[in-house]
């Protein structure tokens, strides 16, 4: 039982820690919580069971089941990042100079407007998607592991070993973390901001649309109301983790999933949603700036 | 500027009063009532189908009392607070009467509205038995109740399937705890009830649940709730390697059940009323509505009859009476697609035959 509620835990933790660095690295760019991450998250899942819809009825999943999973988080994670970045257009770019709780505000109000056109492009009911791989899991020390689980895992574990090298070695990450130091001093240098703030933006969007099409195959479907308590609880994990730093967030992500998972199961799965915004609130008062988090220092 | 908004707003006011005016009195009004929006909209579709065809084939035959039949149809979202401010809606725009609501959660507390304003509601769907227990003489309803349908499933889990242990799961909502509870109640007391909990509605993720459930050793476990679980329930079920049957309740009666857990639904149990299929007076409903709708969903035939025995009602009573309504509804047994439907004292039905369906090679299918 302690197996299997520590894999269940480990995969729905995945999934929160690839949102929850969509996050943390807008925040350490720009400072803003960008509230809209959870809807592209859901985009991502739309796009992926409309993709592998298609795909299916083609036949392509028995004929390779790993090429169609690979076209559908490409043309996932294109759209998404496409979709991510002209939010940051819209809805941030002008406000860049204005109060802090201007662009969070306008966060909000771009939630609401995602939220809603999916609803109305998409319609208001469950779409689903027939299980395409076997659920059938093998047996691991008396647990059960699915296919997808594994998936989700070793996936989601790639996906950060690579986005911390690119962040650490290459021209862009470390023109991203000049920028997360100080933007000004980073513009004066000779980084272009602006295209920094882009490829955040549509790096932290494709992890979200990665999450999405790995929670479509997962669960099987997808609603316009999804992101919504998904984008809370990855939120929850960036700020455990320390919102701001990567690890953090990756970190953060299974810790979430974990408590959940054994709250839900030795505790009381009534209350399954509330254990993990206790532990933002218990975050919050013991430790305010998250595992990772650095105190911040007055900028003088 | 503020001389255009004073213009704007006055001409809206007009536009408001005037809409009053233009208002027929030579109609009468009936509403339907459901989930229209949310995971459960495809209920309140099949209910307002059903309502519409009826009333279209009564304005065909030149309506009622010699006025046409308007169908107000509302959403309630399934969601109580909303199912409140429907009702009053209807009964401000003076509906005689009410063909829903389809969620328990939402019918009760709007049956109080209807029945203060002699409003008749006749629900083809809500089963918890607390509708009728509050003594309202107007509220209806034309299928069976929980505690029937839980003795049902209690009794076939009892003689028939005889599991020595069982788990019970639930959404919390008044519909599911309340199926769950009184399913628990009839069940034998040889058999040992090894967890008994509630789930999260739209929760994406159950493993953590039914792992604990899977630790307990069942050989069968019951869900008291909605299709949109239901699946998930039974797909991650599977794949945790929970293989014992599901036996649930009429709220995961849908086609989307199984196309969401595909394969994993094989083997469910549900209880439900007959296959109109095999209802002879159903025929003609059936052919009807699926040459204007496509195929009906589960309460489609009953949102038809509780139609058919208001504005019934409404032309032998030549009224629109609340009350005068009711006495009728009460006492008249009723022909209709169903067979002969006949009330209570309470306002349910006398005769609630829920059988016993299981899922087979994605289907549906009646086994007693």
């Amino acid at each position: 039982m302690f197996t299997q509620q520590l894999i269940n835990g480990l995969a729905l933790g995945a999934v929160y820690a690839l949102i929850a660095l969509g996050y943390t690295m807008v925040y350490g760019i720009l400072q803003l919580i960008n509230f809209a991450h959870g809807e592209i998250y859901m985009l991502g899942a739309y796009v992926g069971i409309i993709v592998l819809g298609m795909l299916t009825a083609v036949g392509l999943p028995a004929y390779s089941l790993a090429l169609t999973i690979f076209i559908t988080l490409t043309i996932s994670m294109l759209f998404s990042a496409a979709y991510g970045a002209t939010v940051e257009r819209v809805a941030y770019k002008p406000l860049r100079q204005a109060s802090r709780l201007a662009p969070l505000i306008s966060a909000v109000g771009m939630s609401i407007i995602l939220q809603n056109i999916i609803m109305i492009m998409q319609g208001k009911q469950y779409r689903f998607l027939p299980p395409i791989i076997a659920f059938e899991g093998f047996s691991l020390f008396g647990a059960k592991v699915s296919p997808v689980e594994i998936f989700i895992l070793s996936a989601s574990i790639l996906l950060m070993i690579l986005l911390q090298l690119f962040i650490t070695s290459t021209k862009m990450g470390k023109a991203m973390r000049a920028t997360s130091q100080d933007r000004v001093m980073a513009g004066l240098v000779g980084i272009n901001i602006n295209k920094v703030i882009s490829v955040t933006f549509m790096i932290g969007s494709a992890l979200a649309a990665v999450a999405g099409v790995m929670v479509t195959l997962y669960y099987g479907v997808v609603h316009f109301f999804m992101g919504y308590t998904i984008g809370l609880k990855a939120f929850t994990a960036a700020v455990l983790g320390g919102i701001g730093s990567i690890p953090g967030a990756m970190l953060g992500g299974f810790i979430i999933g974990l408590i959940e998972n054994f709250g839900a199961s030795y505790v009381s799965s009534v209350y399954k949603d509330a254990f993990a915004f206790l532990v933002l609130i218990i975050t919050l008062i013991l430790r305010p700036n998250g595992i990772f988090g650095q105190k911040a220092v007055d900028k003088v | 500027m503020k001389k255009i908004l004073n213009l704007m707003l006055s001409v809206s006011i007009l536009a408001i009063l005037s809409g009053c005016a233009e208002e027929d009195k030579n109609v009468i009004k009936i509403g339907a009532a459901g989930p229209m929006t949310g995971d459960q909209s495809k209920m309140g579709a099949d209910l307002k189908n059903s309502v519409e065809l009826a009333v279209a084939e009564w304005n065909a035959k030149g309506g009622v009392l010699g006025k046409k039949i308007a169908l107000l149809s509302g959403d309630d979202a399934a969601d109580p607070k909303q199912a409140v401010s429907l009702a009053n809606k209807f009964i401000n725009k003076g509906v005689v009467g009410v063909i829903g609501h389809w969620n328990s959660s939402c019918s009760i507390p709007a049956s109080k509205y209807y029945h203060d304003a002699g409003v008749v509601m006749i629900t083809p769907a809500t089963t918890n038995p607390k509708l009728t227990r509050q003594k309202f003489k107007n509220v209806f309803r034309v299928c069976g109740t929980d505690d029937q349908q839980g003795r049902v499933a209690a009794a076939f889990v009892s003689r028939k399937l005889r599991p020595e242990k069982i788990a019970i799961i639930h959404d919390k909502s008044a519909y599911g705890q309340g199926l769950a509870e009184y399913f628990k109640k009839a069940l034998s007391n040889k058999i040992e009830v090894v967890y008994y909990g509630g789930i999260v509605q739209r929760d994406a993720d159950y493993k953590a649940v039914l792992t604990a459930i899977k630790n307990k050793r069942p050989d069968l476990y019951f869900f008291g709730g909605i299709y949109p679980e239901a699946g998930r329930l039974v797909r991650q079920a599977k794949e945790i390697g929970l293989t014992v049957p599901m036996i649930t309740g009429d709220g995961v009666y849908d086609p989307t059940f199984i196309n969401i857990a595909g394969s994993a639904a094989e083997g469910t149990f549900i209880t439900f009323g007959r296959d109109p299929a095999r209802i002879p007076t159903a025929r003609t409903f059936l052919e009807k509505y699926r040459a204007k709708y496509g195929d009906p969903g589960p309460y489609s035939i009953y949102a038809y009859d509780a139609t058919n025995i208001l504005l019934t009602a409404i032309q032998r009573t030549r009224t629109t009476d609340g009350a005068q309504l009711a006495f009728y509804i009460s006492k008249t047994p009723f022909r209709g697609a169903l067979g002969t439907i006949s009330f209570d004292t309470r306002g349910d039905v006398t005769r609630a035959p829920y059988v016993l369906w299981k899922v087979k090679d994605g289907k549906y299918v009646q086994i007693r």
